[in-house]
């Protein structure tokens, strides 16, 4: 289910990926590439020999210091799980990967709108769930408020 | 079992059920005529489905660009249900995730609330007592059937039946007082929490489900026959909406949508959770990819899960139903993803501690968006008709989609 972290260094070191960090953790296999990377990431991790085809999930998260995205993958060949996490910065960009893996669609939709990003390169980049002039809600510093105040709002 | 079976089996010795009703071939007359053969093109019109329309299963909206019958463009708008799961589950404890959850996906809240149970363990490291996990089992396997029911009433409703809704209705209804008796609840049940389940199954349980497994063994093929041996019925899906290995692989589908591609993935077999690893199963599959064979697959499931009940019934062992856990969990700071396979697909939960009561992160993975999006995409080119039996037979749940 985990696959090798050695196996997959080497993986994208002969697809061009020097300088990213593989880690194995409770979770599984982490790959944390750098924002510009990550497209070389995901398409040798998707056209290599480890066939990562299938994306689970895409999902963000508010660490406190920035957005962190997490792309789970996994080999139906290989019965293999892996996540490749990037960090974007707050009100910061983030390019889709719809083309290399089109389940990305409307989880991209979702983050952008949810963490307050701007999604580029997407075909239909609109608000997925809420209503405009929401906050980005998923964020931390956003707080549940009571029903009077959203009145007054 | 006929030779040209449309249903195959993960493994090639495994026997199908018995006397499951498989149709010959569509007569001539019958078969329906493939869209774009209208030459005559019309001035596009963009037309609302829903938020409120019957087909729309809850409320979605569908904006359908159509030339004359034919959907030429198609978009899904979603959030109308939308409550911030993810959010308020930042807010509460673990054990009340499950409530969450079960209004999440409200027609199968048996897989959510083990979702997160199952990611919450993974975080405190409990001991779950093997009956515990017999329960689970055989809870969830009774929830597929009322889930699988609902499915099975509504789709036929999209393709134009009106009967099969009724008897559908009624069986799950059976299902619905045993859920009642067992959890309190018809359907926002919260009675599997982390370290167990709530409480031990009530004396009679197991007559009341035999009662009613031996009703389903003939009922399950009277439903078969209604709707599946309907020709009306079988000209609407035989080769509607037809969704290939790749695109299914692509956009992420899972569960018997998936499996109705030719793509054998399933939880219950590939990562067993529960008492999964020690039941007998198939897992039903189908090459066609279209309305019929995510159809041919579900139906077959019913009959798995019928069996998968009674082998949990068999196989129940004594012991306590819950390990023991604190009142109030404070899983130690980490993170953990855990999935079964509800009836719409893979129900992820993936879960970050920081070592507090509640979550730090909560992310539910909902089946059926991704099996919207491929709706969204198979939907241009078909005519209007199709689309809304194509919605119908992904089994879409928007409570779920829009969390």
């Amino acid at each position: 289910m985990h696959p090798d972290v050695t196996a997959i260094t080497s993986a994208l070191r002969a697809a061009g990926v020097t300088s990213v960090e593989v880690e194995q953790t409770s979770l599984g296999v982490i790959v944390r590439p750098q924002v510009p990377e990550l497209a070389a990431v995901l398409s040798a991790l998707r056209d290599g020999s480890s066939v990562f085809t299938f994306m689970v999930d895409l999902f963000g998260m508010d660490t406190g210091d920035a957005v962190e995205l997490t792309y789970h993958l996994r080999s139906l060949s290989r019965d293999e799980e892996i996540y490749v996490r990037v960090s974007v910065a707050y009100d910061g960009a983030f390019t889709s990967v719809w083309e290399a893996y089109p389940a990305a669609l409307m989880p991209e939709r979702e983050i952008a709108e949810m963490f307050g990003l701007t999604l580029q390169g997407h075909p239909n980049p609109k608000r997925l769930l809420t209503t405009d002039g929401l906050d980005p809600m998923l964020l931390k510093r956003i707080e549940i408020r009571g029903a009077e105040e959203v009145r007054a709002r | 079992m006929t030779e040209d079976s449309r249903l195959t089996v993960d493994a090639p010795d495994a026997p199908l059920a018995e006397g499951s009703y498989v149709p010959a071939a569509l007569p001539v007359g019958l078969r329906r005529v493939p869209s774009g053969v209208d030459e005559v093109s019309t001035e596009h019109l963009v037309v609302n489905f829903g938020p409120q329309h019957p087909s729309t299963h809850g409320v979605l909206r569908m904006i359908i660009e159509a030339d004359g019958e034919e959907v030429v463009g198609a978009e899904m708008s979603i959030g109308y249900l939308h409550r911030g799961i993810e959010k308020l589950a930042e807010h509460r404890r673990y054990n009340a995730l499950g409530t969450l959850m079960d209004r999440g996906d409200y027609v199968s809240g048996i897989h959510g609330e083990l979702a997160v149970a199952l990611a919450t363990e993974a975080l405190i490291e409990v001991e779950v007592p093997e009956k515990a996990h017999w329960i689970r089992s055989l809870m969830s396997e009774v929830n597929r059937i009322a889930s699988h029911l609902v499915w099975y009433g509504t789709f036929g409703l999209d393709a134009g039946g009106m009967g099969q809704f009724l008897y559908a209705v009624r069986d799950r209804e059976m299902l619905l007082d045993i859920l009642e008796a067992v959890s309190g609840s018809r359907m926002m049940f919260n009675y599997i929490r982390p370290g167990g389940v709530l409480a031990d199954l009530p004396q009679g349980t197991d007559r009341k489900l035999l009662e009613f497994l031996d009703l389903f063994d003939i009922h399950i093929e009277e439903h078969d026959q209604l709707l599946g041996g309907n020709e009306i019925f079988q000209s609407r899906v035989h080769g509607v909406g037809v969704i290939d290995k790749e695109t299914a692989i692509a956009f992420g589908l899972t569960g018997a949508n998936l499996r109705a591609s030719g793509v054998g993935f399933d939880v219950r077999r590939d990562r067993p959770y529960a008492a999964y690893d020690k039941l007998e199963f198939s897992v039903p599959m189908a090459a066609e990819g279209d309305c019929w064979a995510r159809y041919a697959v579900r139906m077959e499931e019913m009959r798995q899960s019928a069996r998968m009940v009674r082998q949990c019934l068999e196989g129940m062992p004594e012991g306590d139903f819950t390990a023991k856990v604190p009142k109030v969990l404070r899983p130690p700071a980490g993170e953990a993803y855990a999935a079964v396979e509800s009836p719409r697909g893979e129900w992820g939960v993936h879960v970050v501690s920081d070592g507090t009561e509640s979550p730090y992160r909560l992310r539910y993975r909902p089946p059926a968006l991704f099996a919207l999006q491929v709706v969204e995409a198979i939907m241009p080119g078909s005519l209007i008709a199709d689309a809304i039996v194509m919605a119908g037979s992904v089994d879409l749940v928007l409570g779920e989609i829009d969390r």
